[in-house]
């Protein structure tokens, strides 16, 4: 392969793992605080990137069109996202507790119906997408949008932020505990509800963020939460539930594999990621960074 | 039964979920479906039918055995599409096929689904719970992507066009007795291994696998079986829906299809044997209902699904069988027999 196609391969298939990884990080915490796996995660970072071009368009129509309106576009989209799912955990996902896999799974599904068929209310059937006018650059005797880079760094830039926050802030701290048990963090007087909120809303929050920086590359269109969804699992599986670690590894085993056999099998690119999700589940069924108690 | 002859509603639901009279009662109604005006409510019927049978293999794996899988309906596929490519070999120029090369190609369905189940099984049969999901789905996902890439063999996303069947059976009428005749063979199969000690070793498997183990039941050999035998069924459905719907395409792998099972076995009851096949009713009418007048279909089934979760844990059957009981004075919960569904032991 020549250095040119590969470093294309290369840089799609890290910005794709970014966003896996933002996705997985907000899916894996909310799994590992609170048991629920979240079926309608990618539905809301849809939504998190419907948000954030609607904020955009309006931005651009009272203070005339600008690239850099896509960031107060996105973190009012983060923001706004973070209090919906504050709001859902609080009167809706909060209900399933103690309730089987299955019914927790079944309510979140069910979520991704709803608001799959709101976001086609509201926004209609066309694809939305943010162009920002950025020349692509040449390097390695290619043309690459820059913008991948914007990616990646705001990528590394979160997985940082959130290893800082889970292991140096009092809230990380509590959020981790509650992980191992939730038991000992509730008697120590920690209110757990307001934890499990919280949790939520970090997660729903990462997935929209993740939604608007990725905008400029990728149009939002209905239904690509369902391939999304199960490319996170894949990544939550292969790394492990509960590790931030993992998450990120696993974010760009996947993006990296998918995007470079997109190239010698477009249609089956995905099968590749599965079959390694089959590997990693017979060999260690608590993923490749996962701690084996919970398994 | 119960004694209890309070009211004639309670009658109707027995110690294993329907009772004979209900059971009597419903294969009446079906038979006399084609009756109703028109060939949409036959049509509808059959798919009420078919998608039935496959929600009720899914509930093998669910409701007896307590495991929940995302891809079930990789065998719903694997059998439609076996069929599907027998069905297409014997087929001569013109599109015609004869009667006998149509049931032939009706028996690839089976044996190919469960000999997927058998592999894909052989694996997921080690794991549990949140796991056990994830390997199916995987695998789900990947035999999804082989169909919809493999163009040479498969067609690829285009699916397999033109599956008429023979003369006879292109009259909806017929095509719906049928499919009702091999759904009732199979479900009187299911009732017997289900009734059977194995069946009744899965329910301890779903209840307390370690306490199975130590009573010397073979857990992985066992619920391999059980695997099988649910691939089996669901491709026995696959086969039936190539020909009912003229075509196959690999969205019948995809995970949406397994979820589609899982929705009918907990909009009917996981809880009960024919569960399944009532919530396979309710949400195929509906759909039938709810399409005619908007393209909102997700949102309403969603909508339903929300409130069953919220307000009726344990689908129709499960709001049926409380009523019923409180009626005859037992506790709720008091047949933990038949509470099926719930994992006693939490991973």
């Amino acid at each position: 392969m020549d250095p040119s196609a590969f470093a294309i391969q290369l840089f799609s298939g890290l910005s794709r793992a970014m966003v896996l990884f933002l996705l997985s990080a907000g899916l894996s915490l909310i799994f590992g605080v609170m048991n629920i796996l979240n079926f309608a995660h990618a539905t809301l970072w849809l939504v998190g990137g419907y948000v954030t071009y609607s904020i955009f368009e309006f931005l651009g129509g009272q203070f005339g069109a600008s690239p850099w309106l896509l960031l107060p576009a996105i973190l009012g989209a983060t923001a706004a996202m973070a209090a919906a799912g504050f709001a859902l955990e609080r009167y809706l996902i909060r209900r399933t507790y103690g309730r089987d896999l299955p019914e927790q799974l079944l309510l979140t599904f069910a979520l991704v119906l709803i608001i799959g068929d709101l976001i086609k209310l509201v926004w209609g059937v066309e694809n939305r997408r943010i162009s920002l006018g950025i020349e692509p650059i040449e390097m390695l005797d290619t043309f690459i949008n820059p913008y991948h880079f914007v990616i990646i760094a705001t990528g590394v830039a979160v997985a940082f932020g959130l290893w800082f926050f889970l292991h140096r802030t009092r809230f990380g701290k509590i959020v981790r505990a509650a992980v191992y048990s939730r038991n000992m963090v509730s008697a120590l007087g920690i209110p757990i509800p307001m934890i499990y909120s919280g949790v939520f809303a970090l997660g729903v929050g990462l997935a929209a963020f993740a939604g608007g920086v990725f905008l400029p590359l990728l149009p939002m269109s209905l239904g690509v939460d369902h391939d999304i969804i199960v490319q996170c699992f894949a990544v939550v599986v292969i790394g492990g539930f509960g590790s931030m670690l993992g998450t990120f590894v696993a974010a760009i085993i996947v993006g990296v594999v998918y995007s470079f056999s997109i190239l010698f099998w477009p249609d089956g690119a995905l099968a590749m990621v599965f079959l390694i999700v089959i590997l990693v589940l017979i060999w260690r069924p608590w993923g490749l960074f996962g701690t084996e108690l919970r398994y | 039964m119960s004694a209890d002859n309070s009211n004639w509603w309670s009658r109707l639901y027995g110690k294993h979920g329907l009772s004979g009279p209900a059971a009597l009662l419903l294969l009446v109604f079906f038979v006399l479906v084609p009756l109703l005006p028109g060939k949409f409510w036959t049509i509808v019927s059959t798919e009420i039918l078919i998608l039935g049978l496959f929600a009720m293999s899914f509930n093998l794996l669910y409701g007896y055995m307590g495991q929940i899988s995302f891809g079930h309906a990789a065998f719903f596929g694997l059998g439609a599409y076996a069929t599907a490519m027998v069905f297409t070999r014997f087929k001569t120029v013109g599109g015609e096929i004869a009667t006998f090369d149509f049931f032939l190609s009706l028996l690839a369905g089976p044996p190919t689904a469960a000999l997927g189940a058998l592999i894909v099984g052989f694996f997921c049969v080690r794991l549990t719970g949140i796991y056990f999901a994830m390997l199916s789905l995987a695998f789900g996902e990947l035999l999804f992507y082989i169909v919809f890439s493999w163009y040479s063999f498969t067609k690829g996303d285009d699916g397999i066009q033109g599956l008429l069947p023979p003369p006879f059976f292109q009259d909806p009428v017929n095509y719906y007795y049928l499919t009702l005749a091999i759904v009732i063979a199979a479900l009187l199969a299911m009732w017997r291994i289900t009734e059977s000690p194995f069946g009744y070793i899965m329910r301890t498997l779903r209840d307390n696998q370690r306490r199975a183990a130590f009573l010397g039941v073979n857990v992985r050999l066992h619920m391999l079986v059980n695997f099988v035998i649910a691939g089996a069924f669901a491709g026995l459905a696959g086969a039936l829906w190539g020909p009912f719907s003229r075509s196959v395409s690999p969205g019948l792998l995809g995970w949406q299809e397994s979820g589609i099972a899982v929705f009918m076995t907990l909009i009917g009851g996981a809880g009960s044997f024919m569960g399944p096949l009532l919530g396979s009713v309710i949400y195929t009418l509906l759909q039938a209902v709810v399409t005619m007048f908007t393209t909102y279909w997700p949102l309403t089934i969603g909508t339903i699904i929300l409130l069953i979760v919220l307000f009726a844990p344990g689908g129709v059957l499960g709001l049926i069988e409380k009523r019923v009981k409180r009626r005859r004075g037992e506790a709720a919960d008091a047949d933990a027999d038949d509470e099926a569904g719930i994992p006693a032991e939490k991973r």
